[in-house]
């Protein structure tokens, strides 16, 4: 094996080379250079290929031919191996990326590059403290060198500011290295540990001064301003390699001097992290420039490591993983995104949307995205799972909740900066030119991120079981993108049917998941088979389906917390990407995201509090948690409510959903809402109704059900677009579903679940057709429609079957569910909760008559006399749900029996009692099938009646009527639609005014003004930088000592 | 104790060298003072270095006629600051010199050797 | 197989006898209006002059299937709570089909012929109409609240929602009628009433002078007929339900008559009393003093 030396010799080598035989081609130094960083790859890869696999040894090389403290010695361990790897990885790939920055500024900079690279893997090797000293300061020089080569005038300026920081940290590290080696007699890290000068005054005052200038070469917030700088003026591709390179061995740094620090600094060096953290990202907010903006982040990512050192007492041998499941989730991403920055060349995040003309870069964009905020399948989301579980396990809930805090910050600008790239308007932005240098670089990253998001999923015990057939199925339609839709479409729809044979075993005997994975992938089934009507592509669709609905069915066959929320996280990725599809969706995705993303935050928080009391993650630690039981309760509901859309977090889905497309509305809002139903049915089934924490969280949340019921209602009745007055729908009645679950009785589940069920049939008839036409009318606003029975009959039959059942209106399936209600309130005392929910459901007759009125009775619209009846693509799985509901309207018990059985062992009193096909409860009484025939023969005598007294009744058209004997003037003044509950509105209008909406903005508002004060210290003046750091540090010292 | 020994005033001299860059650097708005400020601390290190690395009654550390090989180590002051010291000027002086590089092609830039006026770049 | 030929029988005849008691009350209650009003008023038989008159006029024309349907939906509304409801207690034959639901099917029958009717008047096309509709809904749903609140605190009580089993629980003399027992949610009730019968101040879904005659504008003849009929069967079981809830019930069809008549009377009285309501009004009103009390008779139950 090549001796690491020669990594020293070989850059060092070519770099004088180069300078003496001067005049060679500029092109040839480049690759001259880029072949030595080459060789220096080989050297670490072997090395760390050769240690990973336990065929090497850590091996000390002494320079000299002395021994430490007489020499200086480098070490080529397992992480140095690593670290250099990373470090030469990032050079070479940044090397090619910058290759004609480098010609252009030529040999100079050759040399410099190569002996920055150099002086990074120097720094990662070194045992000796002050050779550390002296290759940090190469390493600022030639960062600063290189920065000067830039030639442009915010370049030189903030060049400035960085030498002027750095020289200040290089000599208290200096002053630093210098008392301890007055204390030790020696500069060898490992005889610095082993003296533990730490225990003395001045030698903690040593230690404290090395520690601080480690730490202030991390970028700290808020003494970081000269890095900001660096970052936003630098080459995109040279920021890279900051962001990636120096900062991943400034963070080694730390690493290794870490045992030399005394154990009660460790908090501190945690808070350092978290403040910069936090700090670091509240003030990313704020930001439009795209290079500043990735600094932001790159200083806050480097902030969660440095907390994740300083909490390394409480995470056991978890550290390594976690660290460096997050160091390689920062390294790729940031390393990609600065790329990807330099290819967009453009300034503001606004205008990144031109990214969208180059599919492959945008999908390598939201790869690094959501590789820096901790989803699946990357491996930064098992790092933080660990880190957050280990935390909990130690009892360290403040540090927990400070990190997720940070990491939802982070979230809120990467996910603004990413909507806008998807969704804003780009014709007026210029093409993106790239060539093939610049296009390699990222491609490599964003395949790595993949990479390593499977090797990292292999060290968490928890994701042993997770089923990666899905995720690969999903990257072969990903991989077919380019086929025409239907093809696509057949070859999903056949992959879940498989997929339901294949998950089927695992659920047989449990009616629970049995429901929920007739709802998700049936649901998918049906919804996918709609997806016929599309002519086309589709682009992009399929594979974000597919990963919803995956997420959906690991969610039903999870064995543990962690699965939970991987298919969660899985399942919101999909649903963000189906969202975001609709025309005006940009601010409504993002708001999904971000509660989406808030709300996977706290259910983490909760399921690590449940880790901490239970010890293990199997499912059962959902019952009886006995840290915090409230908090973790409350914690983990609120999580799962954000996807219930339940009062307080339901704002995003009247918008996200409103604007989404006929099919997509169907599984957004039938089959995506009801994971947070199946969600809360898991957490109550643990929590249990017994404990006074469970009465209260009951409480709440039975009022939280009643209040979506009736803000949901309400609203619905007030909206002007057919598909935002379902969207709040599915809002009042995912509230009931949400009432029922809360009364945790026997008739109260089987309200709810009976809802879940028919909720499901009913509103994806609604979603179908009403999407349906929306689309082919090209407009959801329902005054823009009329009359349109003449021309969709069969749309009318079946809107007027659904709204019937989701009336509640006897003789359909529907009136089950409120007979349960009225049954359940009563025996259950939820009286007041009940009355509530039971107005809702009267008013709902106003938004179910607005929807099929205005849309299908009334005056029929001039440009309407030619429309068809909706895709028969469509028309097909509608009636398949029609038919269920019939069904099961003559037939309850075929659902409401089984649903009794299994929830008899729950709950075993209050079950209904059946007497052939009447069912009774304590209370009442009621027999579906007579029902429906009573009503059914009645209906036609009645009507034979009529047809017989009438039988001479004539059609005439649409204008001839009662009118005063006139003609009415235009079917737009006559058609009654527009603001049509107005008196209502004046009424009970004062409900819906939007408190919670402008809560959230308050609360927004708030933070975004924060940030934009708190960014108000970096001045811009180099001197005030200096006062930073030198206030830092006395801060800091004052807090310690 | 004695005050007024030679390790004692060095030191503090470095230190009090030290502590008057700083000022220079955080005070003075001519960017040509700033480096000169920094100079200045860059100084009162290598001069605390030197100070840590002394011992009383004992000569430089260099192999000559005044010192015995054979007793070498009882006779020199501590030989290993006074190398540090010596690389930590030669990165000193690259520093320095790197800074009036920068301060040349800020000079060129806007004419201006005030440093305020070099915060385009901000929040 | 010759009981429930029997059964059908006795259901026809009472039905027939709760038609004509229907038109006979509704006449009886326009006059009064009108005396009050100072005119003279229609004769008692005027509601079966205008009912053999609409259903043989010449000629009828309509707007499509929905309109057609609609007035089959609401008469199968009206018909199909008078199934469902028990009219004379302790009867073998006049409780109807009313073993097969309680309250809360006749609760939620009630919307079966509204909503059928409110779509046909919808195809109608008219504005007047769904006008009318719109407020008609929009009221109801704040009329239902003290409604709603009171068959709870009645339920309560009586631990039951079977009609027949609350009429039983009310027998045995006045004082255990749950006008005695539970007064809190029959004033709850019988404010939420004078909502549900649309007389004034509550009448503006017809409101004669804006809209006139609401959501039938568009109904003549034959339809207008089984409107007509639907009205009076449905005053007539409507006033006989809250009969068996608040009063009692009835043991033979002379209670009946006079229990439903007092009922709808309480309705007419406060008619000619007050006038209309505006919609927001009218909405807002339920949610007052009746939303008050209803939650009173519920909280003594707590």
């Amino acid at each position: 094996m090549v001796s690491p030396i020669h990594i020293i010799t070989i850059s060092l080598g070519i770099a004088f080379a180069l300078g003496i035989f001067g005049n060679l081609p500029k092109k040839i130094s480049a690759i001259i250079m880029l072949i030595a960083i080459g060789a220096i790859t080989f050297i670490s890869a072997q090395w760390a290929y050769a240690l990973y696999f336990g065929n090497a040894e850590t091996t000390q090389i002494f320079t000299a031919g002395f021994k430490p403290p007489y020499s200086i010695n480098l070490q080529m361990g397992i992480y140095e191996a690593f670290f250099s790897l990373l470090i030469n990885i990032i050079g070479l790939l940044g090397g090619i990326y910058l290759f004609n920055t480098l010609v252009k500024q030529g040999k100079n900079a050759i040399i410099v590059f190569l002996i920055l690279i150099m002086g990074l893997n120097v720094i990662v090797l070194t045992q000796d403290i002050f050779n550390l000293f002296v290759f940090l300061e190469v390493q600022s020089i030639a960062t600063a060198g290189l920065i000067v080569l830039h030639k442009n005038k915010d370049s030189i300026s903030s060049g400035f500011k960085y030498m002027l920081a750095t020289g200040i940290i290089a000599g208290l590290l200096l002053i630093g290295i210098i008392f301890s080696y007055y204390f030790t007699g020696s500069l060898n890290i490992a005889d610095i540990i082993n003296a533990n000068i730490g225990l003395s005054k001045g030698g903690a005052v040593a230690v404290f001064l090395i520690l601080i200038a480690i730490v202030l070469e991390l970028k700290p917030f808020p003494a970081n301003g000269w890095a900001i700088d660096v970052y936003q003026s630098v080459k995109p591709g040279f920021a890279a390699i900051i962001s990636a390179g120096s900062a991943s061995a400034a963070f080694f740094v730390l690493y290794k001097i870490l045992p030399i620090v005394p154990e009660n600094f460790y908090n501190v060096i945690s808070a350092l992290g978290i403040i910069t953290f936090i700090g670091s990202n509240l003030i990313g907010i704020k930001q439009t420039n795209t290079n500043r903006l990735l600094g932001y982040s790159s200083i806050g990512q480097m902030g969660l490591l440095i907390t994740i050192l300083g909490l390394s007492p409480y995470l056991g041998d978890k550290l390594t993983f976690i660290a460096f499941a997050i160091l390689i989730s920062h390294y790729l991403a940031k390393a990609g995104l600065f790329w990807l920055s330099g290819i967009v060349k453009q300034q503001n995040i606004k205008n990144w949307s031109n990214l969208r003309k180059k599919p492959v870069l945008m999908v390598l964009f939201g790869t690094f995205i959501f590789t820096l905020l901790g989803f699946p399948p990357f491996p930064s989301f098992f790092g933080k799972w660990e880190l957050i579980m280990q935390l909990s396990a130690s009892g360290q809930f403040i540090w927990m909740a400070l990190i997720l805090v940070g990491s939802f910050i982070e979230g809120i600008y990467l996910f603004r900066w990413f909507s806008n790239s998807l969704k804003s308007e780009n014709s007026k932005l210029p093409e993106i030119k790239i060539s093939l240098n610049k296009f390699i670089p990222p491609v490599i990253f964003g395949v790595a991120t993949y990479g390593f998001g499977y090797f990292a999923g292999t060290f968490v015990e928890a994701a042993g079981a997770i089923n990666y057939i899905p995720l690969l199925f999903i990257a072969f339609i990903a991989l077919i993108d380019f086929l025409p839709a239907w093809t696509k479409n057949t070859i999903s729809i056949a992959g879940v049917i498989a997929y339901i044979f294949y998950l089927y075993p695992s659920v047989e005997g449990d009616l629970l998941r049995q429901i929920f994975l007739g709802i998700f992938l049936g649901g998918a089934v049906i919804t996918l088979f709609s997806g016929y009507y599309y002519k086309g592509k589709r682009l992009g669709f399929y594979p974000m389906a597919l990963a919803m609905f995956a997420g959906l069915a690991m969610l039903i066959t999870a064995t543990n917390l962690f699965e939970i929320l991987y298919g969660w996280e899985l399942m919101t990725i999909g649903s963000y990407f189906l969202l975001i599809r609709g025309k005006k969706s940009l601010p409504h995705g993002y708001s999904y995201m971000m509660f989406s993303l808030g709300g996977s935050y706290t259910m983490m928080f909760g399921f690590a509090l449940a880790f901490a009391g239970f010890g293990n993650l199997d499912l059962q630690a959902l019952s009886g948690i006995t840290v915090y039981p409230t908090l973790a309760y409350s914690l983990i509901l609120i999580g799962f409510m954000t996807k219930t859309a339940s009062f307080g977090l339901h704002i995003w889905l009247p918008g996200a959903h409103g604007e989404a497309v006929a099919d997509i509305h169907f599984m957004a809002s039938a089959i995506l809402l009801k994971a947070g139903v199946f969600g809360i049915i898991l957490v109550l089934l643990g929590m249990g109704a017994e404990a006074i924490y469970a009465k209260n969280i009951l409480f709440v949340l039975g009022w939280i059900g009643a209040i979506s019921a009736l803000i949901g209602n309400v609203a619905a009745s007030f909206q002007e677009s057919a598909k935002r007055l379902l969207a709040w729908s599915s809002i009042g009645q995912l509230g009931y579903i949400v009432f029922g679950l809360a009364m945790m009785s026997h008739l109260g589940w089987t309200a709810g679940l009976f809802y879940t069920i028919t909720h499901f049939l009913y509103k994806g008839v609604l979603f179908l057709i009403i999407g349906g036409i929306a689309l082919k009318l090209g407009t959801p606003l329902m005054y823009k429609m009329g009359g349109l029975i003449k021309k969709m009959p069969f749309s009318f039959i079946a809107v007027l079957i659904a709204i019937i059942t989701l009336a509640g209106v006897p003789p359909l399936v529907g009136f089950a569910g409120k007979w349960l209600f009225y049954n359940a309130i009563i025996s259950e005392g939820f009286y007041f909760q009940g009355v509530v929910v039971l107005f809702s459901g009267i008013v709902a007759f106003l938004y179910l008559f607005r929807l099929i009125h205005t849309i299908f009775l009334g005056q029929l619209k001039d440009e309407h006399r030619n429309v068809k009846e909706i895709s028969v693509w469509l028309l097909i799985p509608v009636y398949l749900l029609l038919f269920a509901i019939m069904i099961i309207s003559a037939k309850p018990e075929f659902i409401l029996k089984p649903l009794g059985n299994y929830l008899i062992s729950y709950f075993p009193t209050g079950a209904l009692t059946w007497n052939e096909t009447m069912v009774s409860t304590a209370l009442g009484h009621w027999d579906g099938y007579w029902i429906m025939m009573i009503v059914g023969v009645m209906f036609v005598i009645l009507l034979a009646w009529l047809i017989i007294t009438n039988a001479k009744a004539q059609k005439v058209k649409q204008f001839n009527m009662v009118y005063a004997a006139e003609r009415p003037f235009r079917p737009e003044t006559t058609h009654m639609a527009h603001n049509m509950f107005a008196g209502y509105n004046k009424a009970l209008g004062f409900l819906i005014a939007p408190y919670v909406t402008n809560f959230w903005n308050w609360i927004s508002n708030f933070v975004y003004d924060t940030a934009g004060f708190v960014r108000r210290i970096y001045s811009g003046n180099g001197q005030t930088y200096v006062l930073h750091i030198v206030a830092y540090i006395m801060v800091i010292y004052f807090i310690i000592f | 104790m004695d005050y007024f020994n030679i390790e004692y005033i060095s030191i503090v001299t470095g230190f009090l060298l030290i502590l008057l860059g700083l000022f220079a650097i955080l005070t003075q708005k001519n960017i040509i003072k700033i480096v000169i400020g920094f100079s200045l601390f860059d100084t009162g290190i290598h001069i605390v270095m030197v100070s840590i690395g002394y011992i009383r009654n004992r000569t430089a550390p260099i192999l000559d006629e005044t010192v015995n090989i054979k007793d070498a180590a009882n006779q020199i002051v501590d030989p290993v600051p006074q190398a540090l010291v010596l690389t930590a000027i030669i990165i000193g002086l690259g520093v320095t010199a790197l800074m009036l590089a920068y301060v040349l092609k800020l000079h060129k830039e806007k004419k201006s050797l005030e440093i305020q006026n070099f915060s385009d770049l901000k929040w | 197989m010759d009981n429930i030929i029997l059964k059908l029988l006795f259901t026809l005849l009472g039905l027939f006898i709760v038609l004509n008691w229907g038109l006979l009350m509704s006449a009886i209650m326009q006059k009064i209006v009108a005396r009050v009003a100072g005119r003279h008023g229609i004769p008692f038989y005027q509601p079966w002059i205008d009912l053999i008159k609409l259903y043989t006029k010449r000629t009828a024309i309509t707007h499509g299937i929905m309109f057609y349907l609609g007035p089959v939906f609401r008469l199968g509304g009206g018909v199909g709570m008078f199934l469902f409801i028990p009219l004379i207690y302790g009867s073998e034959y006049f409780t109807n089909f009313s073993w097969s639901g309680d309250l809360i099917l006749i609760l939620y029958f009630q919307f079966f012929g509204m909503l059928g009717m409110a779509l046909g008047a919808g195809e109608g096309g008219h504005p007047n109409s769904v006008i009318g509709i719109s407020r008609g809904l929009a009221q109801f749903t704040t009329v239902e609240v003290p409604m709603t609140l009171a068959v709870i605190s009645i339920a309560v009580q009586y631990q039951t929602l079977s009609i027949t089993e609350i009429v039983a629980a009310q027998q045995g003399g006045i004082l255990n009628w749950t006008l005695f027992t539970n007064p809190l949610a029959t004033a709850a009730a019988m404010l939420s009433l004078l909502g549900a019968f649309r007389h004034a101040p509550f009448n503006l879904v017809k409101a004669p002078n804006e809209i006139p005659i609401g959501p039938p504008t568009e109904y003549h003849s034959s339809f207008l007929g089984v409107l007509r009929t639907n009205n009076a069967i449905l005053h007539v079981i409507e006033a006989v339900l809250f009969m068996n809830l608040f009063f009692g019930g009835a043991t033979n069809w002379f209670e009946l008559i006079l229990k439903s008549f007092l009922i709808y009377f309480w309705s007419v009285f406060v008619g000619v009393v007050f006038p209309r309501f505006r919609i927001e009004q009218s909405v807002a009103w339920f949610l007052k003093v009746p939303l008050v009390i209803g939650i009173l008779a519920i909280i003594i139950f707590i």
